[in-house]
């Protein structure tokens, strides 16, 4: 591979395997090699059940492949261990379920990052009244965008994110997908979505399917 | 955010869960210190109960050894001649009989031997009690029963003379009670109390001289006269030491402690049966012991006897109050912890999401623990200081309980146990329980060790799992 590859590549995955303990047959990852660079927006696209949250999973250091390695500026996330992995390398947006209920959304957002939660909130359409709200009393699609802020606010080079846009408005989800985009070009972060929506797709700069646990990287123009 | 901030916020903000928490740690931390509060229960009542019974010592004759001081003088006085030695008198008759008598210099307890004892640190006060002497009434008739035949009594009444008489035997025993008057004090002389049937009887008021003399020659004696300052009803009958009613409780008079030597003819010369020692500290009561038979006098003319009223067998019951108490303990404990780990699971089950998230974000599973635990601990101590007010009223109530139930247990074996000396009704003065520092400090160690403990057993659940094993279960 060209050097220029390597120097941009911040998250590598080499020949992983991977399946469920409870089921052994079923491989959801076979022998998958990647690499994931700076200022790139990734798409992650594939039938559900391929695979793609579990994949996710694997490079946000909360699981460990069967075989195979996952490194970080080309070391083993598990040499520093998954939770430093995970608390400084990686900021993740899971597929729902992800704010604790007992803390603010902008209490939620600072556990991603200290600084500017509002900025952040305000960015990803959560107006002032509801920063300090219940948890419990946001919709669906607003708890998914404090989510969304709570990735952005950490300093880590990687976000991940599990159909992030998922039940977002057309309108708002354009929006986010624009800040993913800034956050990966002007920020130089490595955005790696795992979507079903066509407009993420078109928006990222790399897409990737999964399918039968073999990985097809396809070029956008 | 750090660990205790956020702890705070899931106490505040899921109150549910605290409160659930807050009141089973106060109900545990309330029986806890009852369970505490029972053990030093059952060593206060143990301690008051031998005050109320009478921590004393007393010491009389030994039976043994006046016998072997008969033989000495015997063997001293040569045969078929009269004479006398310490106190024994050998007569011999022209018709062959002969007699042994013996004066009270050889029966009495020593008073300097009662005055060394009492020397002894821890004996706070000490009494003489005379022999019960009888006398003739000069100026009052005695009670007496017409059907019992009276040939074989002397025709007196007994008295009985005390150091200090609230010290007399019966009287600590609460079988005598003072009905007019006061008891005589220390140092008098010349003053009586007798029995309100006596008194009715004679038409005897406070303040009347009655006469005593020698019922052995109440013809020519010498007529001894003593101040009635108190009269008594007896409340418990007081046992007769011998038959006739020279000894009959209605005719017994207390006097100061030499009057009966001289009414019977004896002045200079008393015959004290009894000295009684009082302990100061009961929980002294083994050492004191041991410092009195270190006392110089001669040891074998007398017994000590421990007139503890029936310690011995009161100490089983205590143990048993204790056993019941530390069962209470380990109980409680056991209890606590199957509930304190049950609530746990509880809220790591309810929590998993929580958990789950925190460790997306990199947080270790020691720091999440180390949450839980802090929240615990914070609520354990509200809990544990709400406690303080509600245990008290739960001790006490526990402490008088077992107390209540080791004294009924002890009176009745006391009363199976036959002696003459009786104990007194046992009341407890005081079963309030204090509850100190130390108790505190163990309720809070071991409430504080049983939420550790219990969060930990409880967290291993989650602990083994991998993150995203957890994720999955969230959604
Ligand atoms: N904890 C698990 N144990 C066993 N099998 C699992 C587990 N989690 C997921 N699977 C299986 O692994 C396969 C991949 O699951 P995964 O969640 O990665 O799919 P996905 O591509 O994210 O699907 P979707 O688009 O519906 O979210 C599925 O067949 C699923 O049934
Ligand atoms: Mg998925």
């Amino acid at each position: 591979m060209p050097e220029k590859y390597d120097e941009k590549t911040i998250l590598e995955v080499r020949k992983v395997n991977y399946h469920y303990k409870a089921n052994r047959d079923k491989k959801i990852l076979d022998n998958i090699s990647y690499c994931f660079e700076e200022e790139n927006v990734y798409a992650i696209l594939g039938p559900s059940g391929s695979g793609k949250t579990t994949f996710l999973s694997l490079l946000a250091g909360l699981d460990v492949p069967v075989t195979g390695k996952i490194l970080y500026k080309g070391e083993d996330i598990q040499k520093e261990g998954l939770n430093h992995h995970r608390k400084e390398n990686v900021s993740l947006v899971f597929q729902s379920y992800n704010l604790i209920d007992y803390l603010t959304p902008k209490e939620n957002v600072m556990l991603g990052g200290k600084e500017n939660p509002e900025k952040l909130l305000a960015a990803v359409g959560i107006s002032e009244g509801d920063w300090n709200r219940k948890i419990l009393q946001l919709s669906g699609g607003q708890q998914q965008r404090v989510a969304i802020a709570r990735a952005l606010a950490s300093p880590a080079k990687v976000l991940l994110a599990d159909e992030p846009t998922g039940n977002l408005d057309e309108e708002i989800a354009e929006e986010i997908i624009e800040i993913l985009r800034k956050s990966a070009h002007d920020l130089g972060k490595c955005v790696i979505v795992v979507t079903h929506s066509k407009a993420v797709a078109d928006a990222a700069d790399m897409v990737i399917k999964i399918n039968s646990g073999k990985i097809e990287e396809i070029k956008n123009f | 955010m750090n660990v205790v901030q956020r702890g705070l916020r899931s106490i505040i903000r899921k109150p549910v869960k605290s409160i659930l928490l807050l009141l089973v740690v106060v109900v545990i931390s309330s029986f806890f210190m009852a369970g505490l509060a029972g053990q030093s229960a059952s060593i206060k009542t143990q301690d008051a109960t031998r005050q109320a019974v009478g921590a004393t010592f007393r010491l009389e004759g030994n039976e043994a050894n006046r016998h072997k001081r008969l033989d000495e003088a015997a063997k001293k006085i040569s045969e078929g001649e009269d004479g006398t030695y310490n106190g024994v008198i050998f007569k011999h008759f022209a018709d062959g009989s002969s007699m042994v008598k013996t004066d009270n210099s050889f029966e009495t307890i020593k008073p300097e031997d009662a005055e060394k004892i009492a020397q002894v640190d821890g004996i706070e006060e000490y009494n003489l009690i005379t022999v019960s002497t009888v006398v003739n009434p000069v100026n009052f008739k005695r009670i007496e029963d017409s059907d019992v035949d009276q040939s074989n009594d002397l025709g007196g009444v007994n008295i009985r003379g005390n150091r200090i008489m609230e010290m007399d035997m019966d009287v600590s025993a609460g079988k005598i009670e003072i009905v007019d008057g006061r008891m005589i004090q220390e140092n008098e002389t010349n003053v009586c109390v007798i029995s309100e049937e006596l008194a009715q009887f004679n038409q005897i008021t406070l303040g009347a001289e009655l006469q005593f003399n020698n019922v052995k020659d109440k013809e020519n004696s010498r007529i001894y006269s003593a101040k009635v300052v108190g009269i008594y009803k007896t409340t418990q009958k007081i046992k007769p030491v011998m038959s006739g009613d020279s000894y009959r409780s209605e005719n017994t008079i207390f006097t100061d402690l030499h009057f009966p030597e001289k009414a019977s003819g004896e002045e200079g010369n008393p015959l004290f049966q009894y000295a009684i020692f009082r302990v100061d500290d009961v929980r002294a009561y083994d050492r004191i012991k041991a410092e009195i038979e270190k006392a110089d006098i001669d040891w074998e003319r007398y017994d000590l006897i421990d007139s503890d009223g029936n310690i011995k067998s009161m100490a089983e019951n205590f143990n048993d109050m204790e056993k019941m108490s530390k069962m209470l303990l380990v109980l409680v404990s056991a209890a606590s912890f199957l509930i304190l780990v049950l609530i746990f699971l509880f809220w790591m089950k309810n929590r998993t999401q929580e958990i789950g998230i925190l460790m997306a974000l990199g947080e270790s599973k020691k720091r999440i623990w180390l949450q839980f635990l802090t929240e615990a601990l914070l609520i354990g101590s509200i809990g544990f200081v709400l406690s303080l007010g509600v245990s008290p009223l739960l001790s006490n109530a526990t402490a008088s309980y077992l107390a209540r139930q080791t004294q009924e247990q002890a009176a009745a074996d006391a009363g199976s146990v036959s002696t003459d000396y009786v104990a007194p009704e046992l009341t407890i003065q005081d079963t309030e329980i204090s509850i100190t520092g130390n108790m505190v400090a163990i309720d809070a160690g071991v409430i504080a060790g049983l939420l550790a403990f219990s969060v930990t057993i409880a967290g291993i659940t989650i602990m083994r799992k991998k993150p995203k094993e957890i994720l999955s279960e969230m959604s």
